[in-house]
C-alpha cells in the first residue's frame, strides 16, 4: 500500500540545531496515527513540516508516492492537508461561522448562508457551538471544537490534531473520538499527537515515538502498552510514578485556611461554598464551564466577584476581598495559571527575569531599586529548584518545551512564598517526564504545611494526587469526597448530574 | 465618619457584616446520616440535659432528673419546675439549674440564685461549678426570641467550690450556651448567636461555626464534643439582617411558624417555607436548607473539628443539646425528637478520625 504521507530523512534545523533528524515516518491511507514523545521531542516540528508551516531542512516529503514541498499551511491544505494546532489559530474577532470558512469565500457571500451552512455542518459534529459567536468570547474547549470542525469541513485527506483534546473535557472527548473514527470510515487519515497516553492506545492504529529529535519507534498499537510507550519517550522505567495509585494515605487536615461563602460571579459562579485547609492537595474537578477556573480566579484576584452580594472569601478566618491579584499575592495567594501562554509568562524575558517578576510582585515594596544580581542569583536557585531543562538562565521562555515554561511559571509563584497555592491545568500540555515533576512538587508543598488547590480535567490525576476532591457543578462546589471514598464513576457522576 | 460610609456601603452592597453568607459544611464538618441511623436508646420527650458520672446516665426530662442504669429509667428527683440543666460532679454529686433561674445541687441546700436562663452547667476547677446564663433578657426556653432580639446578654458565671459568690467570668455575650474546663486550665465557652467558642479569657477558639452550637464536655482520649442544636441558613442570615421584618414578625406571627431555627420542624404545613424547600417524588432534596438540624462535632484538644455526626433536613434527630460519654458509647440528646441516642464510640474514632 502507498502512504498517502510520507517523510524520509526528514530533518530540520533551527540556527543549526536539529529538530527533527533524519525521521522516517509514513501515514497509511485511512490510519490513524499517534505521535507521542515528551515535549521538546519533535512532535510539533514534524507536523508543522507536513502542514506546510515550516519547510525541511533536508530530507523528501512525499503525498501519494509523489515529492511535495509545501510552503504555506495553504499550499498543503491544496495538497490535502489539514493541520489543527495546539495554539489557536482562529480570529478572535471574527464569529465562528466566519473563522469555518475563512479562506475558502466566495466573491459574494451571504452572511445569513453562511450561518447556516456553519451550523447545519457544527451539528453533523455534534459541537455545540453557535456559528454566530465570536470567537474570542468561547472557552478553550469550544475554541477547539471550532478548529477542529474548520480541519473537517476543508475535506482534508489528512488531518493532523496537535494535542486536540488537552482542553476538552471527557464528554467532549468521546464526541471527539467518535469523531475521530467517523472521519477516518470516509477514509481519511489522521496523525494524532498526545500526551495522553490511554487516548494514543485507545483511537490509534500505530503508534511512532519520537525522542530528542529521532523516531524512536514505530509500531502497531496492539504492540504497545503504557510502560512500553513511557519508556521509549523517556528513555527510562517511569512506570506507574505518573498517574500511579489511587491515593489511600491521605493528609491530615490542617488550618482551615481559606473559606468560601456564597460566593457569585455573573453567571459563572452561583453561590458557591466551600474550604480549603493547610497540609492537603485539595483536587477540583468539574466540567468546561462548571465554575471551578472563575471561582479560583475571584480568590486570587484574577477578576471580581459581583458588585452587589458577591459573598465572602476568609482567609485565615479574615475578610478577604482582591480586586487585583497584587494584594492576593501579598496575603500569600498564588494563582498559577491553565493558559500559560496568555496568562503565565512573558515570553520574550528570560527565564530569571521571569521569575525575578514575581518576585518582585510582592516584595518590591521593600526594594527601591531592581536588581541585576538578585534576579540572576533567584532566578539560578529556582531553575535548579524546580530542575528547568536550560541552557542558562538567560533563555528566553517562549524558547522553552511545555514541561519546562510550566515550570517557569510556577517558580514565578512559589517565589513569592504563598501560604495558597492554587494549580489550574498544572500538568495540561506538559510532557509525561515533566508530569511526575510537577506531582512530585505538589505533594512536596503540601507536605511542607502549604494549602493546595489542584483544578483539573484529567481524573487519574485527580484521584492519584488529591487528599480532599470537591466536584464542582454549574458554579458551584456540589460534592466532596475523601480520597478514600472517591472514584472515577463517583466524580464523574457527582460532575454531571 | 469613615465607618460610617464603609457600614453603609457594607450594607448597601451586601458585605462585611452585612454579607448574608454561611459557612459551608464540608470538612470535618462534612454531612452524613450518622445521627440520624444512630440507635434509639431511650424515648424521653421533654427532656433538657444529659450528664454522666461515669457509670450511670442522668437526664433532666421535665421537672425530673432520671438515672439509667443498665438501661432501666428511675427518678431520683422531681422539683416545682422545669430543670433546665444538669451536671454530675466529682463527689457524686449533681448539680441542677431551676427553671434557668436557680442552681442548685440536688439533696442539699446549696443554692444559689440571680440567674435568668441557666442552660448548661459544667465541672470548673477546685470543685467549681461552671454556669451559662443564656440570657438576661429572655427565659430558657424563648432562645428563639433572644435570637431574633439579637440579644448579647449572655453570661458565663463560676460558683467557687467553696460556695462563695458567684463570680461573672464573661458577660454581654450573644447566648452563652454550654462551658467546660480545659486540660490546659482555660475555660471554653459557646456564644452560639456569634456561632463560635470563645475563651473566658475573651480569644476565640473555632469561629465561623455553620451551626449554632450548643454544649461542649470532654471526651476521652482528649478534646471535647460540641453539640449544634440548628444549622445556619442563609434565610435566618438574612431575617437577622432586617430589623423591621423581625420586629413585624415577632409582633404579629406566631412564634411556631416565624422564619427562625427551630429544635423540630416539618410537623405542619404552615411553617415557613424555606427557599429550595422542595419534595420530589416524595424526597426532601438533600440541599434544601433547614430549618432543624442534628450535629454533634468532634473537637480535638485544639478545639478545631475532627469529625461530625449529622441528621440532616428531613431527618427526625434534629435539635442536639447534649452528647455525654458513657461505657464506650456516646449518648446524644435530640430534643428535636425528643428521644436520647447512641453511637459506639470505637467505631466513630476509627472510621471518622483522619
Amino acid at each position: 500500500m502507498t502512504p498517502i504521507l510520507e517523510l524520509r530523512q526528514a530533518t530540520k534545523k533551527y540556527a543549526g540545531v536539529p529538530a527533527i533528524e533524519d525521521v522516517d515516518f509514513s501515514l497509511n491511507p485511512g490510519e490513524i496515527h499517534a505521535l507521542v514523545g515528551e515535549n521538546g521531542a519533535g512532535k510539533s516540528t514534524l507536523t508543522k513540516v507536513m502542514a506546510g508551516v515550516v519547510a525541511l531542512t533536508s530530507g523528501q516529503m512525499l503525498i501519494d508516492g509523489e515529492e511535495v514541498s509545501p510552503r504555506t499551511p495553504l499550499e498543503a491544505r491544496n495538497l490535502g492537508v489539514a493541520m489543527v494546532f495546539q495554539e489557536n489559530s482562529l480570529v478572535p474577532t471574527m464569529t465562528v461561522a466566519q473563522n469555518l470558512f475563512l479562506g475558502h469565500e466566495k466573491y459574494f457571500n451571504r452572511l445569513r448562508g453562511v450561518y447556516i451552512a456553519a451550523q447545519q455542518f457544527l451539528q453533523t459534529l455534534n459541537f455545540d457551538v453557535s456559528p454566530t459567536a465570536t470567537v474570542s468570547q468561547l472557552g478553550a474547549a469550544k475554541k477547539q471544537m471550532v478548529e477542529i470542525a474548520r480541519a473537517v469541513l476543508h475535506d482534508a485527506k489528512v488531518i493532523i490534531f496537535d494535542e486536540p483534546t488537552a482542553t476538552l473535557t471527557p464528554e467532549e472527548k468521546k464526541y471527539f473520538f467518535d469523531l475521530v473514527l467517523n472521519l477516518k470510515k470516509r477514509g481519511v487519515s489522521i496523525i494524532f499527537i498526545s500526551h495522553a497516553l490511554e487516548e494514543a492506545l485507545l483511537l490509534s492504529d500505530r503508534i511512532s515515538v519520537l525522542r530528542d529529535g529521532k523516531n524512536v519507534v514505530t509500531d502497531d498499537t496492539r504492540n504497545f502498552d503504557r510502560d512500553r510507550i513511557v519508556k521509549a519517550m523517556v528513555g527510562r522505567d517511569l512506570s506507574q510514578t505518573v498517574y500511579g495509585q489511587r491515593k489511600t494515605n491521605a493528609r491530615a487536615r490542617g488550618e482551615r485556611l481559606l473559606s468560601v461563602q456564597n460566593l457569585r460571579m455573573g453567571s459563572m459562579v452561583k453561590n458557591n461554598s466551600f474550604s480549603v485547609f493547610a497540609g492537603q492537595i485539595t483536587g477540583v474537578f468539574g466540567l468546561v464551564g462548571s465554575g471551578r477556573t472563575e471561582t479560583f480566579k475571584v480568590v486570587s484576584g484574577v477578576i471580581k466577584r459581583d458588585l452587589f452580594h458577591g459573598g465572602e472569601i476568609l482567609l485565615r478566618g479574615q475578610n478577604a476581598r482582591f480586586r487585583v491579584p497584587a494584594p492576593a499575592v501579598r496575603a500569600g495567594v498564588a494563582y498559577i495559571t491553565e493558559d500559560r501562554k496568555v496568562e503565565g509568562f512573558f515570553e520574550t524575558m528570560s527565564i530569571a527575569r521571569n521569575i525575578y517578576m514575581g518576585f518582585l510582585s510582592k516584595w518590591a515594596a521593600r526594594r527601591p531599586l531592581v536588581s541585576r544580581s538578585e534576579s540572576a542569583e533567584i532566578g539560578e536557585r529556582w531553575i535548579k529548584a524546580l530542575n528547568v531543562r536550560a541552557i542558562s538562565k538567560d533563555v528566553k521562555v517562549v524558547e522553552l518545551s511545555g514541561g519546562n515554561q510550566q515550570k517557569v511559571v510556577i517558580a514565578k509563584s512559589l517565589v513569592q512564598d504563598p501560604d495558597l497555592i492554587i494549580f489550574d491545568e498544572p500538568t495540561r500540555g506538559v510532557d509525561v517526564g515533566a508530569i511526575a515533576e510537577i506531582h512530585a512538587l505538589l505533594n512536596r508543598l503540601a507536605d511542607e504545611g502549604k494549602a493546595v488547590v489542584m483544578i483539573s480535567s484529567y481524573l487519574p490525576e485527580v484521584l492519584a494526587l488529591s487528599d480532599r476532591i470537591l466536584v464542582s457543578r454549574q458554579g458551584k462546589v456540589v460534592e466532596e469526597f475523601s480520597a478514600l471514598e472517591a472514584s472515577e464513576e463517583k466524580i464523574m457522576y457527582a460532575a454531571i448530574h | 465618619m469613615m465607618g460610617a460610609w464603609a457600614a453603609f456601603a457594607d450594607k448597601l452592597l451586601g458585605r462585611g457584616d452585612s454579607a448574608v453568607t454561611v459557612p459551608p459544611f464540608d470538612g470535618a464538618l462534612k454531612p452524613n446520616q450518622l445521627l440520624e441511623e444512630a440507635e434509639a436508646f431511650a424515648e424521653a420527650p421533654d427532656a433538657a440535659d444529659l450528664a454522666s458520672d461515669g457509670s450511670d446516665l442522668y437526664v433532666a426530662q421535665g421537672s425530673r432528673v432520671l438515672r439509667y442504669r443498665n438501661g432501666e429509667a428511675s427518678e431520683i428527683a422531681a422539683f416545682d419546675c422545669p430543670v433546665t440543666a444538669i451536671c454530675a460532679l466529682s463527689g457524686g454529686d449533681l448539680a441542677v439549674a431551676l427553671d434557668g433561674k436557680r442552681v442548685r445541687i440536688v439533696g442539699t441546700a446549696r443554692e444559689w440564685a440571680g440567674f435568668n436562663a441557666v442552660n448548661a452547667i459544667s465541672p470548673g476547677a477546685n470543685g467549681a461549678l461552671l454556669v451559662t446564663d443564656g440570657s438576661l433578657g429572655h427565659d430558657c426556653g424563648k432562645w428563639a426570641h433572644d435570637l431574633m432580639t439579637l440579644g448579647a446578654t449572655g453570661r458565663l458565671i463560676e460558683i467557687p467550690g467553696d460556695d462563695g459568690q458567684p463570680r461573672e467570668l464573661a458577660g454581654g455575650r450573644a447566648f452563652a450556651f454550654g462551658a467546660c474546663q480545659t486540660s490546659a486550665g482555660d475555660v471554653w465557652f459557646c456564644e452560639s448567636w456569634r456561632h463560635r467558642i470563645v475563651r473566658a479569657a475573651g480569644a476565640p477558639v473555632l469561629e465561623a461555626l455553620p451551626c449554632y452550637p450548643s454544649r461542649i464536655v470532654a471526651a476521652s482520649g482528649g478534646g471535647f464534643w460540641l453539640t449544634a442544636f440548628v444549622a445556619r441558613t442563609q434565610l435566618v442570615e438574612f431575617v437577622l439582617r432586617e430589623k423591621a421584618y423581625r420586629e413585624r414578625m415577632i409582633a404579629e406571627i406566631d412564634p411556631r411558624y416565624w422564619i427562625a431555627p427551630k429544635l423540630r420542624s416539618g410537623a405542619t404545613f404552615l411553617e415557613p417555607m424555606q427557599g429550595a424547600h422542595i419534595k420530589t417524588m416524595g424526597v426532601l432534596k438533600p440541599w434544601a436548607p433547614p430549618v432543624s438540624y442534628g450535629l454533634v462535632i468532634r473537637l480535638g484538644a485544639d478545639g478545631q473539628p475532627l469529625y461530625s455526626l449529622h441528621s440532616r433536613a428531613g431527618g427526625r434527630h434534629h435539635g442536639v443539646t447534649a452528647a455525654v460519654e458513657l461505657g464506650g458509647w456516646l449518648y446524644v440528646l435530640s430534643q428535636g425528637a425528643g428521644r436520647i441516642l447512641r453511637l459506639p464510640l470505637a467505631k466513630l474514632d476509627s472510621e471518622l478520625r483522619s
